[in-house]
């Protein structure tokens, strides 16, 4: 298999913006051609597009190529756009990974991109309801914030983590996010009595426990290793790759709690990579609800199943303690433009392992960095592991 | 500028497939049994006849063993509350039933997610009884049956 080489990357505003589907497209491309020098897009041989819901939000299909011509390549090996839900970006970096390293292209390009906001907001909320099985999930009111606060009251139950516990990941992750130009929730800083008492969405989970409707694209160029130092000195290599995914219907999931295809992906991602969870300099985690960052600790193995709760409390996730986790922000203050999140996550780890990220959250000495993507009612669970080139 | 006007119109009906609730009849589904049970106030589903799996939701062909050879089965009319919620996530064509009680039931060895009727919040605990409830489902095109779950009296 050959090795596959991250060359150049571009990352729009993420946020309510004043843009279209395809404007989102244009910033993002635009961004990743000016970071890499030598490469035109002509050059780009295969095209792939993660777009969770371009059909609902934007009302256009055939998507892959509408991008394509809007960034002007022509690819001549391969071109798809992926869906995974909140995992669609993943996917398109995956595709992208597997086909360069089985040697079916040399170079190609992600985009991620997901444009929320809609006239109707009211529209934009229901899109999200078909994610889970509409017919026999989303027709009883279920959509992702009364699934993950259900999954809360069950990790509350079992393992006895605390609503301030919870409260503690939003707390981290805004930190970072405050100081991040690019986050949609930028600027401001929360206190565990800010999220504690925001809105109540679905309780146990508030507004500011929940990641945000919102606009955004983000880009990516890779290429099979030889031809990396072509475009950078600087190259990121992925490792490792693992994915498993356990039922859909809330009947076949193995419980709302443990979600063992998490670890089931983790442990294929670490056996790729050669390397153990205690080797994880950074990592990215989907943490679209607060709990889901706390069940991520667990089943990616940084620390015992049911402790997550305490990995929180004690900042071991955090700049300093085992692991630095979502040091862009986390989709809580990034926000979670569904198919561009995976590629700002991978982005994040370009940045730091080249040192291109601000005092305040540079991971100092990082080499080993892992992205994590959870789709659905947490069925499925993406992994990709990245190291500095 | 003078232009001709091009009318759209005011109101469009809500499309068929985002009112979230399935087709029923036997010319949209191979479950329609599950409806028509339903309509009799029996909440069924299919069971293998090779290998005996219970399965979640009825289905045509059994995801264990790949056989069609499946029966239909009743399932018990009570369960034990799993999980609840209370959700004001508002998904078109459910406005006027906001906020709803969401939850997921443990009936016959199934985990079903369920609306939650007759209850406030505080009436919720985990592992209570429930009952099932059959409710009708008008939209003035055609008439469906659904299931709920409600404390059990």
């Amino acid at each position: 298999m050959r090795k596959v080489a991250v060359v150049g990357v571009g990352h729009t505003k993420f946020g309510k913006r004043n843009a279209g589907w395809r404007d989102l497209v244009q910033e993002a491309g635009k961004l990743a051609f000016d970071s890499v020098e030598n490469l035109e897009p002509r050059d780009i041989e295969s095209f792939f597009l993660g777009a969770a819901q371009p059909e609902r939000f934007a009302f256009l299909t055939h998507v892959a190529p509408l991008a394509a011509e809007m960034l002007g390549i022509t690819p001549r090996k391969i071109i798809a756009r992926t869906e995974l839900a909140c995992a669609s970006g993943q996917a398109a970096i995956r595709y992208a990974y597997a086909t360069i390293a089985a040697g079916l292209t040399d170079i190609a390009m992600v985009v991620g991109v997901e444009k929320m906001f809609m006239p109707n907001m009211l529209e934009a909320q229901s899109n999200m309801t078909c994610v889970l099985d509409r017919e026999w999930d989303g027709v009883n009111g279920l959509s992702a914030p009364p699934f993950f606060a259900m999954c809360a009251q069950r990790h509350m139950i079992e393992y006895g983590t605390t609503r301030e516990q919870m409260a503690m990941v939003r707390v981290k992750n805004q930190k970072f996010a405050s100081k991040n130009p690019l986050a949609q929730f930028s600027g401001k800083e929360f206190r565990v009595e800010d999220v504690v008492r925001s809105k109540p969405v679905s309780p146990p989970l508030c507004l500011l426990d929940c990641s945000g409707i919102t606009d955004g694209a983000a880009a990516m160029i890779l290429v099979e290793e030889s031809l990396a130092k072509k475009f950078t000195d600087t190259p990121m290599y992925i490792i490792g790759s693992g994915q498993a995914s356990i039922g859909n219907l809330i009947n076949g999931l193995p419980g709302l709690a443990n979600w063992d295809a998490c670890a089931v992906a983790a442990k294929e991602a670490y056996r790729m990579a050669g390397v153990t969870p205690d080797d994880i300099d950074i990592a990215e985690t989907h943490d679209c609800f607060t709990i889901s960052e706390i069940i991520e600790y667990e089943e990616l193995g940084f620390c015992k199943k049911g402790e997550g709760g305490k990995f929180i409390e004690e900042g071991q996730s955090d700049i300093g303690g085992k692991v630095a986790v979502n040091t862009r922000g986390g989709l809580l203050g990034m926000g979670h433009p569904l198919g561009a999140t995976a590629l700002s996550q991978a982005i994040e780890l370009f940045w730091q392992f080249r040192g291109e990220v601000p005092d305040y959250r540079y991971v100092d000495g990082a080499e080993i960095g892992l992205t994590h993507n959870l789709s659905g009612s947490a069925s499925v669970h993406s992994i990709l592991i990245y190291r500095r080139g | 500028m003078e232009y001709r006007t091009v009318k759209l119109p005011e109101k469009i009906d809500l499309p068929t497939m985002l009112d979230f609730y399935p087709l029923q009849t036997e010319e949209w589904t191979r479950v329609s049994r599950f409806f028509e049970n339903l309509k009799e106030g029996k909440l069924t589903t299919t069971k293998c006849r090779d290998c005996n799996a219970l399965h979640w939701q009825p289905r045509i062909v059994c995801p264990k063993c790949m056989s069609d050879d499946l029966e239909w089965v009743e399932l018990p009319r009570e369960g034990k509350l799993h999980a609840f919620v209370e959700s004001v996530v508002i998904p078109l064509g459910m406005e006027q039933e906001m906020p709803m009680i969401v939850g997921v039931v443990e009936i016959g060895g199934l985990k079903i997610s369920t609306k939650i009727d007759d209850a406030k919040l505080e009436d919720l605990e985990v592992g209570m009884d429930m009952e099932l409830k059959v409710v009708k489902v008008e939209d003035g095109k055609q008439e469906r049956y659904w299931y709920r779950f409600r404390p059990k009296k």
